[in-house]
Protein backbone atom coordinates (compact mmCIF):
# COMPACT_ATOMS: atom_id res chain seq x y z
CA UNK A 1 0.00 0.00 0.00
CA UNK A 2 2.34 2.73 1.17
CA UNK A 3 5.20 0.81 2.66
CA UNK A 4 6.54 3.66 4.75
CA UNK A 5 6.32 1.91 8.08
CA UNK A 6 9.30 -0.42 7.95
CA UNK A 7 12.18 -1.40 10.21
CA UNK A 8 15.65 0.05 10.07
CA UNK A 9 17.27 -3.28 9.40
CA UNK A 10 20.95 -2.58 10.08
CA UNK A 11 20.19 -1.58 13.64
CA UNK A 12 17.97 -4.53 14.38
CA UNK A 13 19.39 -7.59 16.08
CA UNK A 14 19.44 -10.69 13.94
CA UNK A 15 16.85 -12.39 16.11
CA UNK A 16 14.63 -9.33 16.17
CA UNK A 17 14.60 -9.10 12.43
CA UNK A 18 13.55 -12.76 12.31
CA UNK A 19 10.62 -11.99 14.61
CA UNK A 20 9.61 -9.03 12.48
CA UNK A 21 9.72 -11.11 9.36
CA UNK A 22 7.69 -13.88 10.95
CA UNK A 23 4.86 -11.41 11.58
CA UNK A 24 5.14 -10.14 8.05
CA UNK A 25 4.81 -13.72 6.84
CA UNK A 26 1.94 -14.24 9.28
CA UNK A 27 0.11 -11.30 7.76
CA UNK A 28 0.80 -12.64 4.28
CA UNK A 29 -0.63 -16.03 5.20
CA UNK A 30 -3.65 -14.52 6.88
CA UNK A 31 -4.33 -12.52 3.74
CA UNK A 32 -4.06 -15.60 1.61
CA UNK A 33 -6.23 -17.76 3.83
CA UNK A 34 -8.95 -15.16 4.23
CA UNK A 35 -8.87 -13.35 0.91
CA UNK A 36 -7.06 -15.55 -1.58
CA UNK A 37 -4.38 -14.59 -4.05
CA UNK A 38 -5.71 -11.12 -4.72
CA UNK A 39 -5.93 -10.43 -1.05
CA UNK A 40 -2.35 -11.56 -0.68
CA UNK A 41 -1.31 -9.03 -3.28
CA UNK A 42 -2.24 -6.19 -0.93
CA UNK A 43 0.43 -7.24 1.56
CA UNK A 44 2.35 -4.32 3.03
CA UNK A 45 4.77 -3.60 5.83
CA UNK A 46 2.55 -0.89 7.27
CA UNK A 47 0.05 -3.31 8.68
CA UNK A 48 2.79 -5.56 10.00
CA UNK A 49 3.48 -2.73 12.40
CA UNK A 50 -0.15 -2.65 13.47
CA UNK A 51 -0.20 -6.42 14.02
CA UNK A 52 2.92 -6.25 16.16
CA UNK A 53 1.78 -3.20 18.09
CA UNK A 54 -1.49 -4.87 19.07
CA UNK A 55 0.32 -8.13 19.82
CA UNK A 56 2.72 -6.28 22.10
CA UNK A 57 -0.13 -4.55 23.88
CA UNK A 58 -2.54 -7.44 24.35
CA UNK A 59 -0.10 -10.38 24.32
CA UNK A 60 -2.52 -12.86 22.71
CA UNK A 61 -1.92 -16.53 22.10
CA UNK A 62 0.35 -16.70 19.09
CA UNK A 63 1.01 -19.78 17.00
CA UNK A 64 4.54 -20.16 15.70
CA UNK A 65 5.32 -22.54 12.88
CA UNK A 66 7.68 -22.87 9.97
CA UNK A 67 6.45 -22.93 6.41
CA UNK A 68 7.57 -22.79 2.83
CA UNK A 69 5.96 -20.31 0.53
CA UNK A 70 6.02 -19.12 -3.04
CA UNK A 71 8.33 -16.21 -2.48
CA UNK A 72 10.83 -18.33 -0.53
CA UNK A 73 10.45 -21.79 -2.07
CA UNK A 74 13.76 -23.25 -0.97
CA UNK A 75 13.83 -22.54 2.70
CA UNK A 76 11.39 -22.94 5.50
CA UNK A 77 10.85 -19.84 7.53
CA UNK A 78 9.03 -19.06 10.76
CA UNK A 79 5.52 -17.63 10.76
CA UNK A 80 3.71 -15.99 13.69
CA UNK A 81 -0.05 -15.82 13.58
CA UNK A 82 -2.67 -14.61 16.03
CA UNK A 83 -5.90 -12.65 16.14
CA UNK A 84 -4.04 -9.48 15.29
CA UNK A 85 -2.38 -10.74 12.14
CA UNK A 86 -5.91 -11.62 11.09
CA UNK A 87 -7.20 -8.22 12.09
CA UNK A 88 -4.34 -6.53 10.26
CA UNK A 89 -5.22 -8.58 7.18
CA UNK A 90 -8.81 -7.32 7.31
CA UNK A 91 -7.66 -3.77 7.71
CA UNK A 92 -5.14 -4.15 4.94
CA UNK A 93 -7.73 -5.30 2.41
CA UNK A 94 -10.14 -2.60 3.52
CA UNK A 95 -7.53 0.10 3.16
CA UNK A 96 -6.24 -1.21 -0.16
CA UNK A 97 -9.71 -1.31 -1.61
CA UNK A 98 -10.48 2.28 -0.74
CA UNK A 99 -7.02 3.39 -1.80
CA UNK A 100 -7.49 1.78 -5.21
CA UNK A 101 -10.87 3.31 -5.62
CA UNK A 102 -9.52 6.66 -4.58
CA UNK A 103 -6.65 6.40 -7.06
CA UNK A 104 -9.12 5.50 -9.73
CA UNK A 105 -11.17 8.59 -8.98
CA UNK A 106 -8.06 10.74 -8.82
CA UNK A 107 -6.05 9.58 -11.76
CA UNK A 108 -8.30 7.23 -13.69
CA UNK A 109 -5.81 4.44 -13.79
CA UNK A 110 -7.53 1.41 -15.27
CA UNK A 111 -5.39 -1.05 -13.35
CA UNK A 112 -6.53 0.43 -10.07
CA UNK A 113 -10.14 0.15 -11.10
CA UNK A 114 -9.68 -3.47 -11.99
CA UNK A 115 -7.99 -4.24 -8.72
CA UNK A 116 -10.65 -2.36 -6.78
CA UNK A 117 -13.37 -4.36 -8.46
CA UNK A 118 -11.53 -7.56 -7.61
CA UNK A 119 -11.46 -6.54 -3.97
CA UNK A 120 -15.01 -5.21 -3.88
CA UNK A 121 -16.72 -8.37 -2.74
CA UNK A 122 -14.16 -9.05 -0.07
CA UNK A 123 -14.50 -5.49 1.03
CA UNK A 124 -18.25 -5.78 1.51
CA UNK A 125 -17.63 -8.78 3.70
CA UNK A 126 -15.20 -6.87 5.89
CA UNK A 127 -17.31 -3.75 5.95
CA UNK A 128 -20.10 -5.80 7.47
CA UNK A 129 -17.75 -6.97 10.18
CA UNK A 130 -16.49 -3.49 11.03
CA UNK A 131 -19.30 -1.15 9.97
CA UNK A 132 -18.11 1.88 11.93
CA UNK A 133 -14.58 1.70 10.59
CA UNK A 134 -15.65 1.14 6.99
CA UNK A 135 -18.10 4.01 7.26
CA UNK A 136 -15.50 6.38 8.66
CA UNK A 137 -13.10 5.37 5.95
CA UNK A 138 -15.52 5.91 3.07
CA UNK A 139 -16.72 9.19 4.53
CA UNK A 140 -13.28 10.65 5.14
CA UNK A 141 -11.86 9.54 1.82
CA UNK A 142 -14.69 11.18 -0.07
CA UNK A 143 -14.21 14.33 1.99
CA UNK A 144 -10.50 14.16 1.34
CA UNK A 145 -11.20 13.81 -2.34
CA UNK A 146 -13.39 16.88 -2.28
CA UNK A 147 -10.95 18.94 -0.25
CA UNK A 148 -8.04 17.98 -2.48
CA UNK A 149 -9.99 18.98 -5.53
CA UNK A 150 -10.87 22.39 -4.16
CA UNK A 151 -7.45 23.06 -2.68
CA UNK A 152 -6.84 26.00 -0.39
CA UNK A 153 -6.86 24.12 2.88
CA UNK A 154 -4.20 23.65 5.50
CA UNK A 155 -1.90 20.69 5.57
CA UNK A 156 -3.33 19.70 8.93
CA UNK A 157 -6.80 19.41 7.47
CA UNK A 158 -6.01 17.05 4.61
CA UNK A 159 -3.50 15.00 6.57
CA UNK A 160 -5.93 14.98 9.47
CA UNK A 161 -8.68 13.41 7.39
CA UNK A 162 -6.40 10.51 6.58
CA UNK A 163 -5.17 10.47 10.16
CA UNK A 164 -8.72 9.98 11.40
CA UNK A 165 -9.06 6.91 9.22
CA UNK A 166 -5.91 5.36 10.62
CA UNK A 167 -7.03 6.34 14.11
CA UNK A 168 -10.12 4.16 13.72
CA UNK A 169 -8.15 1.29 12.23
CA UNK A 170 -5.65 1.22 15.09
CA UNK A 171 -8.39 0.67 17.66
CA UNK A 172 -9.05 -3.02 17.95
CA UNK A 173 -11.59 -2.71 20.71
CA UNK A 174 -13.01 0.05 22.87
CA UNK A 175 -11.13 -0.47 26.09
CA UNK A 176 -8.77 1.49 28.31
CA UNK A 177 -6.16 1.65 25.51
CA UNK A 178 -8.50 2.83 22.78
CA UNK A 179 -7.65 6.52 23.21
CA UNK A 180 -3.93 5.89 23.08
CA UNK A 181 -4.19 3.67 20.02
CA UNK A 182 -6.40 6.21 18.35
CA UNK A 183 -3.84 8.92 18.95
CA UNK A 184 -0.98 6.76 17.68
CA UNK A 185 -2.99 5.89 14.59
CA UNK A 186 -3.99 9.49 14.00
CA UNK A 187 -0.46 10.82 13.91
CA UNK A 188 0.77 7.78 12.03
CA UNK A 189 -1.87 8.51 9.42
CA UNK A 190 -0.79 12.12 9.20
CA UNK A 191 2.81 11.04 8.86
CA UNK A 192 1.98 8.57 6.09
CA UNK A 193 -0.12 11.09 4.22
CA UNK A 194 2.56 13.77 4.39
CA UNK A 195 5.36 11.34 3.60
CA UNK A 196 3.39 10.25 0.56
CA UNK A 197 2.95 13.89 -0.44
CA UNK A 198 6.67 14.55 -0.01
CA UNK A 199 7.46 11.50 -2.11
CA UNK A 200 5.08 12.47 -4.93
CA UNK A 201 5.59 16.19 -5.05
CA UNK A 202 7.20 16.48 -8.50
CA UNK A 203 4.67 14.15 -10.09
CA UNK A 204 1.77 15.97 -8.43
CA UNK A 205 2.97 19.34 -9.65
CA UNK A 206 3.35 17.98 -13.15
CA UNK A 207 -0.13 16.48 -13.14
CA UNK A 208 -1.55 19.50 -11.35
CA UNK A 209 -2.81 17.30 -8.54
CA UNK A 210 -3.23 18.64 -5.03
CA UNK A 211 -0.15 18.37 -2.86
CA UNK A 212 0.02 20.06 0.54
CA UNK A 213 3.72 20.83 0.08
CA UNK A 214 3.47 22.14 -3.49
CA UNK A 215 3.27 25.88 -2.70
CA UNK A 216 6.49 25.73 -0.69
CA UNK A 217 8.41 23.27 -2.83
CA UNK A 218 10.82 25.62 -4.56
CA UNK A 219 11.27 27.91 -1.59
CA UNK A 220 14.32 28.02 0.57
CA UNK A 221 14.18 25.93 3.70
CA UNK A 222 11.61 23.59 2.23
CA UNK A 223 13.49 20.41 3.11
CA UNK A 224 13.98 21.53 6.70
CA UNK A 225 10.34 22.41 7.03
CA UNK A 226 9.15 19.04 5.79
CA UNK A 227 11.53 17.31 8.13
CA UNK A 228 10.26 19.36 11.05
CA UNK A 229 6.64 18.64 10.24
CA UNK A 230 7.24 14.92 9.86
CA UNK A 231 9.22 14.86 13.09
CA UNK A 232 6.34 16.52 14.91
CA UNK A 233 4.02 13.75 13.76
CA UNK A 234 6.34 10.96 14.83
CA UNK A 235 7.00 12.68 18.14
CA UNK A 236 3.29 12.63 19.01
CA UNK A 237 3.07 9.04 17.90
CA UNK A 238 6.06 7.88 19.90
CA UNK A 239 5.11 9.78 23.02
CA UNK A 240 1.83 7.95 23.11
CA UNK A 241 3.50 4.64 22.39
CA UNK A 242 5.80 5.05 25.38
CA UNK A 243 2.77 5.37 27.62
CA UNK A 244 1.45 1.95 26.68
CA UNK A 245 2.57 -1.01 28.81
CA UNK A 246 4.26 -2.75 25.91
CA UNK A 247 7.20 -5.02 26.66
CA UNK A 248 6.82 -7.73 24.04
CA UNK A 249 8.47 -6.70 20.74
CA UNK A 250 8.99 -3.24 22.20
CA UNK A 251 12.47 -2.83 20.74
CA UNK A 252 11.32 -3.80 17.25
CA UNK A 253 8.45 -1.36 17.48
CA UNK A 254 10.78 1.38 18.70
CA UNK A 255 13.13 0.63 15.84
CA UNK A 256 10.25 1.32 13.48
CA UNK A 257 9.01 4.40 15.34
CA UNK A 258 12.35 6.11 15.82
CA UNK A 259 14.27 5.02 12.74
CA UNK A 260 12.48 2.74 10.30
CA UNK A 261 9.85 5.29 9.33
CA UNK A 262 12.65 7.56 8.11
CA UNK A 263 14.08 5.03 5.65
CA UNK A 264 11.86 6.16 2.82
CA UNK A 265 12.29 9.80 3.75
CA UNK A 266 16.06 9.48 3.61
CA UNK A 267 15.88 7.81 0.20
CA UNK A 268 13.61 10.49 -1.26
CA UNK A 269 15.65 13.27 0.35
CA UNK A 270 18.91 11.87 -1.02
CA UNK A 271 17.42 11.50 -4.48
CA UNK A 272 16.21 15.08 -4.45
CA UNK A 273 19.53 16.45 -3.25
CA UNK A 274 21.29 14.56 -6.01
CA UNK A 275 18.93 15.97 -8.61
CA UNK A 276 19.51 19.42 -7.23
CA UNK A 277 23.27 18.95 -7.45
CA UNK A 278 22.93 17.71 -10.99
CA UNK A 279 20.78 20.67 -11.96
CA UNK A 280 23.34 23.03 -10.47
CA UNK A 281 26.13 21.28 -12.34
CA UNK A 282 24.22 21.50 -15.59
CA UNK A 283 23.61 25.17 -15.06
CA UNK A 284 27.31 25.69 -14.42
CA UNK A 285 28.21 23.75 -17.55
CA UNK A 286 25.84 25.87 -19.57
CA UNK A 287 27.41 29.02 -18.17
CA UNK A 288 30.86 27.64 -18.99
CA UNK A 289 29.84 27.09 -22.60
CA UNK A 290 28.62 30.67 -22.83
CA UNK A 291 31.96 31.98 -21.63
CA UNK A 292 33.58 30.35 -24.64
CA UNK A 293 33.45 33.64 -26.62
CA UNK A 294 35.07 36.17 -24.34
CA UNK A 295 35.23 39.21 -26.64
CA UNK A 296 31.55 39.66 -27.19
CA UNK A 297 30.84 38.44 -23.74
CA UNK A 298 32.58 41.39 -22.12
CA UNK A 299 30.33 43.79 -23.85
CA UNK A 300 27.32 41.68 -23.10
CA UNK A 301 28.27 41.56 -19.49
CA UNK A 302 28.59 45.30 -19.32
CA UNK A 303 25.27 45.71 -20.97
CA UNK A 304 23.80 43.20 -18.61
CA UNK A 305 25.23 45.04 -15.66
CA UNK A 306 23.75 48.23 -17.00
CA UNK A 307 20.31 46.79 -17.17
CA UNK A 308 20.80 45.19 -13.82
CA UNK A 309 21.54 48.56 -12.30
CA UNK A 310 18.59 49.99 -14.04
CA UNK A 311 16.47 47.24 -12.68
CA UNK A 312 17.91 47.77 -9.26
CA UNK A 313 16.97 51.41 -9.34
CA UNK A 314 13.47 50.67 -10.40
CA UNK A 315 13.39 47.93 -7.78
CA UNK A 316 14.23 50.48 -5.14
CA UNK A 317 11.44 52.67 -6.27
CA UNK A 318 9.07 49.71 -6.25
CA UNK A 319 10.15 48.80 -2.78
CA UNK A 320 9.42 52.29 -1.58
CA UNK A 321 6.04 52.13 -3.13
CA UNK A 322 5.41 48.80 -1.48
CA UNK A 323 6.45 49.98 1.95
CA UNK A 324 4.26 52.97 1.49
CA UNK A 325 1.34 50.73 0.78
CA UNK A 326 2.03 48.48 3.71
CA UNK A 327 2.27 51.48 6.01
CA UNK A 328 -1.09 52.62 4.81
CA UNK A 329 -2.42 49.13 5.35
CA UNK A 330 -1.25 49.02 8.92
CA UNK A 331 -2.76 52.42 9.54
CA UNK A 332 -6.16 51.42 8.37
CA UNK A 333 -5.89 48.45 10.69
CA UNK A 334 -6.65 45.81 8.10
CA UNK A 335 -3.87 43.64 9.47
CA UNK A 336 -3.29 43.14 13.13
CA UNK A 337 0.50 43.36 12.87
CA UNK A 338 0.52 47.09 13.23
CA UNK A 339 0.12 47.52 16.97
CA UNK A 340 -3.05 47.66 18.95
CA UNK A 341 -3.38 51.34 19.80
CA UNK A 342 -3.13 52.43 16.22
CA UNK A 343 -5.70 49.90 15.26
CA UNK A 344 -8.23 50.92 17.78
CA UNK A 345 -7.74 54.60 17.17
CA UNK A 346 -8.23 54.11 13.54
CA UNK A 347 -11.25 51.99 13.97
CA UNK A 348 -12.82 54.60 16.14
CA UNK A 349 -12.51 57.06 13.33
CA UNK A 350 -13.89 54.77 10.68
CA UNK A 351 -17.64 54.85 10.73
CA UNK A 352 -19.02 51.38 10.93
CA UNK A 353 -22.03 50.47 8.92
CA UNK B 1 -5.27 9.58 47.76
CA UNK B 2 -3.51 6.26 47.24
CA UNK B 3 0.12 6.28 46.17
CA UNK B 4 0.17 4.86 42.62
CA UNK B 5 3.68 3.49 43.08
CA UNK B 6 2.49 1.66 46.18
CA UNK B 7 -0.35 0.08 44.24
CA UNK B 8 2.06 -1.32 41.68
CA UNK B 9 4.61 -2.21 44.33
CA UNK B 10 7.51 -0.34 42.77
CA UNK B 11 9.73 2.44 44.02
CA UNK B 12 9.48 5.99 42.75
CA UNK B 13 12.84 5.62 41.05
CA UNK B 14 11.81 2.53 39.09
CA UNK B 15 12.41 2.61 35.35
CA UNK B 16 9.53 2.84 32.88
CA UNK B 17 10.11 -0.76 31.92
CA UNK B 18 9.97 -1.92 35.54
CA UNK B 19 6.67 -0.14 35.95
CA UNK B 20 5.31 -1.74 32.81
CA UNK B 21 6.46 -5.13 34.04
CA UNK B 22 4.82 -4.65 37.41
CA UNK B 23 1.64 -3.49 35.74
CA UNK B 24 1.61 -6.48 33.41
CA UNK B 25 2.08 -8.94 36.23
CA UNK B 26 -0.58 -7.47 38.49
CA UNK B 27 -3.14 -6.83 35.80
CA UNK B 28 -2.82 -10.41 34.64
CA UNK B 29 -3.33 -11.61 38.20
CA UNK B 30 -6.38 -9.48 38.90
CA UNK B 31 -7.92 -9.41 35.45
CA UNK B 32 -11.66 -10.19 35.61
CA UNK B 33 -11.22 -13.00 33.08
CA UNK B 34 -8.73 -14.71 35.38
CA UNK B 35 -11.03 -14.42 38.39
CA UNK B 36 -14.30 -15.79 37.10
CA UNK B 37 -14.36 -18.54 39.71
CA UNK B 38 -12.78 -16.50 42.44
CA UNK B 39 -15.10 -16.13 45.46
CA UNK B 40 -13.67 -12.62 45.98
CA UNK B 41 -14.43 -11.60 42.45
CA UNK B 42 -15.61 -8.12 43.34
CA UNK B 43 -12.48 -7.38 45.32
CA UNK B 44 -10.28 -8.58 42.48
CA UNK B 45 -12.07 -6.31 40.08
CA UNK B 46 -11.69 -3.39 42.41
CA UNK B 47 -7.98 -4.08 42.66
CA UNK B 48 -7.76 -4.38 38.88
CA UNK B 49 -9.25 -0.92 38.47
CA UNK B 50 -6.84 0.49 41.03
CA UNK B 51 -3.91 -0.98 39.14
CA UNK B 52 -5.05 0.53 35.89
CA UNK B 53 -5.61 3.90 37.46
CA UNK B 54 -2.20 3.81 39.13
CA UNK B 55 -0.44 2.91 35.90
CA UNK B 56 -2.15 5.68 34.00
CA UNK B 57 -1.33 8.20 36.68
CA UNK B 58 2.35 7.31 36.80
CA UNK B 59 2.74 7.47 33.04
CA UNK B 60 1.10 10.87 32.93
CA UNK B 61 3.18 12.23 35.77
CA UNK B 62 6.35 11.02 34.14
CA UNK B 63 5.46 12.43 30.78
CA UNK B 64 4.75 15.78 32.32
CA UNK B 65 8.09 15.68 34.04
CA UNK B 66 9.84 14.70 30.83
CA UNK B 67 8.35 17.45 28.75
CA UNK B 68 9.89 19.77 31.28
CA UNK B 69 7.28 22.47 31.30
CA UNK B 70 4.84 23.57 33.90
CA UNK B 71 1.97 23.88 31.49
CA UNK B 72 1.60 20.16 30.92
CA UNK B 73 0.18 20.27 27.48
CA UNK B 74 0.67 16.58 27.21
CA UNK B 75 -1.43 14.25 29.15
CA UNK B 76 -4.22 15.29 31.32
CA UNK B 77 -6.60 12.94 33.04
CA UNK B 78 -8.94 11.30 30.60
CA UNK B 79 -10.33 13.92 28.31
CA UNK B 80 -13.95 13.60 29.33
CA UNK B 81 -14.57 11.13 26.59
CA UNK B 82 -15.50 13.98 24.36
CA UNK B 83 -12.39 14.51 22.38
CA UNK B 84 -11.89 11.82 19.78
CA UNK B 85 -8.12 11.82 20.10
CA UNK B 86 -7.87 12.00 23.83
CA UNK B 87 -5.90 15.17 23.59
CA UNK B 88 -4.96 16.23 27.01
CA UNK B 89 -6.28 19.59 27.95
CA UNK B 90 -3.92 22.30 28.88
CA UNK B 91 -3.50 21.66 32.52
CA UNK B 92 -2.04 25.07 33.08
CA UNK B 93 -4.78 26.72 31.20
CA UNK B 94 -6.93 27.33 34.20
CA UNK B 95 -4.81 30.31 35.13
CA UNK B 96 -5.83 32.31 32.11
CA UNK B 97 -3.55 35.18 32.98
CA UNK B 98 -4.31 36.98 29.77
CA UNK B 99 -7.92 37.41 30.52
CA UNK B 100 -7.58 40.16 33.06
CA UNK B 101 -5.96 42.40 30.51
CA UNK B 102 -9.10 42.41 28.58
CA UNK B 103 -10.57 45.60 29.95
CA UNK B 104 -7.57 47.43 28.56
CA UNK B 105 -9.15 47.84 25.17
CA UNK B 106 -11.87 50.04 26.55
CA UNK B 107 -11.49 52.74 23.95
CA UNK B 108 -12.85 50.51 21.28
CA UNK B 109 -16.40 50.79 20.17
CA UNK B 110 -18.50 49.25 22.86
CA UNK B 111 -20.65 47.04 20.70
CA UNK B 112 -17.77 45.56 18.79
CA UNK B 113 -15.76 44.95 21.90
CA UNK B 114 -18.63 43.20 23.47
CA UNK B 115 -19.10 40.85 20.60
CA UNK B 116 -15.47 39.97 20.03
CA UNK B 117 -14.60 39.68 23.67
CA UNK B 118 -17.68 37.59 24.29
CA UNK B 119 -16.61 35.25 21.52
CA UNK B 120 -13.09 35.10 22.83
CA UNK B 121 -14.41 34.30 26.27
CA UNK B 122 -16.64 31.62 24.84
CA UNK B 123 -13.65 30.13 23.05
CA UNK B 124 -11.71 30.07 26.29
CA UNK B 125 -14.57 28.27 27.99
CA UNK B 126 -14.73 25.70 25.25
CA UNK B 127 -11.01 25.13 25.50
CA UNK B 128 -11.20 24.72 29.25
CA UNK B 129 -13.93 22.17 28.78
CA UNK B 130 -11.93 20.30 26.16
CA UNK B 131 -14.32 21.21 23.35
CA UNK B 132 -11.67 22.24 20.87
CA UNK B 133 -13.72 22.02 17.70
CA UNK B 134 -16.34 24.38 19.07
CA UNK B 135 -13.57 26.68 20.22
CA UNK B 136 -12.22 26.79 16.68
CA UNK B 137 -15.66 27.56 15.29
CA UNK B 138 -16.11 30.49 17.63
CA UNK B 139 -12.61 31.77 16.98
CA UNK B 140 -13.33 31.70 13.27
CA UNK B 141 -16.06 34.31 13.74
CA UNK B 142 -13.75 36.86 15.35
CA UNK B 143 -12.44 39.41 12.90
CA UNK B 144 -9.98 41.23 15.13
CA UNK B 145 -7.04 38.88 15.46
CA UNK B 146 -4.59 39.94 18.12
CA UNK B 147 -1.96 37.93 19.93
CA UNK B 148 -4.55 36.48 22.24
CA UNK B 149 -6.61 35.24 19.32
CA UNK B 150 -3.55 33.44 17.95
CA UNK B 151 -2.82 32.02 21.37
CA UNK B 152 -6.30 30.55 21.78
CA UNK B 153 -6.33 29.34 18.20
CA UNK B 154 -3.01 27.60 18.75
CA UNK B 155 -4.36 25.74 21.77
CA UNK B 156 -7.64 24.83 20.08
CA UNK B 157 -5.78 23.59 17.02
CA UNK B 158 -3.42 21.51 19.13
CA UNK B 159 -6.47 20.02 20.82
CA UNK B 160 -7.90 19.05 17.45
CA UNK B 161 -4.67 17.39 16.39
CA UNK B 162 -3.67 20.19 14.02
CA UNK B 163 -0.19 20.33 15.45
CA UNK B 164 1.45 22.15 12.55
CA UNK B 165 -1.09 24.96 12.51
CA UNK B 166 -0.92 25.13 16.29
CA UNK B 167 2.81 25.76 16.29
CA UNK B 168 2.45 28.40 13.59
CA UNK B 169 -0.18 30.28 15.55
CA UNK B 170 1.69 29.98 18.81
CA UNK B 171 4.77 31.47 17.17
CA UNK B 172 2.64 34.25 15.72
CA UNK B 173 1.24 35.07 19.16
CA UNK B 174 4.71 35.03 20.68
CA UNK B 175 6.11 37.33 18.01
CA UNK B 176 3.26 39.80 18.43
CA UNK B 177 3.78 40.01 22.17
CA UNK B 178 7.36 38.92 22.87
CA UNK B 179 7.07 39.77 26.53
CA UNK B 180 4.23 37.35 27.23
CA UNK B 181 5.66 34.31 28.95
CA UNK B 182 2.52 32.21 28.44
CA UNK B 183 2.90 32.51 24.69
CA UNK B 184 6.57 31.63 24.86
CA UNK B 185 5.76 28.65 27.03
CA UNK B 186 3.20 27.38 24.57
CA UNK B 187 5.70 27.53 21.72
CA UNK B 188 8.17 25.60 23.85
CA UNK B 189 5.57 23.01 24.74
CA UNK B 190 4.59 22.47 21.15
CA UNK B 191 8.20 22.19 20.09
CA UNK B 192 9.29 20.00 22.98
CA UNK B 193 7.97 16.85 21.33
CA UNK B 194 10.38 17.18 18.44
CA UNK B 195 13.49 17.51 20.56
CA UNK B 196 12.38 14.74 22.88
CA UNK B 197 11.90 12.51 19.87
CA UNK B 198 15.23 13.26 18.21
CA UNK B 199 16.91 12.65 21.54
CA UNK B 200 15.53 9.15 21.61
CA UNK B 201 16.40 8.30 18.03
CA UNK B 202 20.11 7.61 18.28
CA UNK B 203 20.09 4.00 19.50
CA UNK B 204 17.89 3.03 16.57
CA UNK B 205 19.38 5.23 13.91
CA UNK B 206 22.88 3.83 13.93
CA UNK B 207 25.88 5.69 12.68
CA UNK B 208 24.70 6.11 9.14
CA UNK B 209 21.14 7.10 9.79
CA UNK B 210 20.77 10.80 9.53
CA UNK B 211 24.31 11.97 9.15
CA UNK B 212 24.50 12.50 5.46
CA UNK B 213 26.06 10.84 2.54
CA UNK B 214 29.66 10.38 3.47
CA UNK B 215 28.89 8.52 6.64
CA UNK B 216 26.45 6.32 4.83
CA UNK B 217 29.11 5.39 2.37
CA UNK B 218 31.56 4.57 5.11
CA UNK B 219 29.01 2.40 6.86
CA UNK B 220 28.21 0.62 3.68
CA UNK B 221 31.81 -0.18 2.94
CA UNK B 222 32.31 -1.44 6.47
CA UNK B 223 29.20 -3.48 6.16
CA UNK B 224 30.51 -5.09 3.02
CA UNK B 225 33.85 -5.79 4.67
CA UNK B 226 32.26 -7.41 7.65
CA UNK B 227 30.04 -9.51 5.47
CA UNK B 228 33.12 -11.02 3.93
CA UNK B 229 34.68 -11.88 7.23
CA UNK B 230 31.36 -12.73 8.78
CA UNK B 231 32.02 -10.83 11.95
CA UNK B 232 31.44 -7.46 13.50
CA UNK B 233 33.35 -4.44 12.46
CA UNK B 234 34.33 -1.44 14.44
CA UNK B 235 33.47 1.99 13.31
CA UNK B 236 36.13 4.68 13.33
CA UNK B 237 34.33 6.57 16.06
CA UNK B 238 34.02 3.68 18.41
CA UNK B 239 30.61 2.42 17.35
CA UNK B 240 30.04 -1.14 16.36
CA UNK B 241 28.21 -2.43 13.38
CA UNK B 242 26.94 -5.98 13.36
CA UNK B 243 25.59 -7.80 10.41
Amino acid sequence: MFGYIVVNKPELKFREFGVYQSYYCGLCRALKEKYGRFGQMTLSYDMTFLAMLLTGLYEPETSESTVRCITHPFEKHPVCMNVFTEYAADVNVLLSYYKCEDDWLDEHKAGKYLFASLLRKKNHRIAKEYPAKACKMAENLSRLHEVEKNGGVTLDETAGLFGEIMAELFVYKEDEWADSLRRIGFFFGKFIYLMDAYDDIEADIKKKCYNPFAPRFKEEGFEEEVKLVLTMMMAECSREFEKLPILLHAEILRNILYAGVWTKYEAVHARRMKEKEKAAENAEAARGAENGEPATDMRNEEAAEGTKNGELASDMRNKEAVTGVSDAASLTGTKDAGGKEENTERQDGVPKL
Amino acid sequence: MIDPYGVLGVSRSASDDDIKKAYRKLSRQYHPDANVNNPNKAQAEEKFKQIQQAYRQIMQERERGASGSSGSYYGQEDAEGYDPFGFGGFGGFGGFGGFGGYAGNANRRAAEEDEDSLHLKAAANYINGGHYKEALNVLGTISERGAQWYYYSAIANAGCGNNVQALQYAKQAASMEPGNSAYQRLVQQLESGGSWYTGRQSPYMGMGGMQGNLCNRICLSYLLCSCCSGGCCYMPYGGMYCC
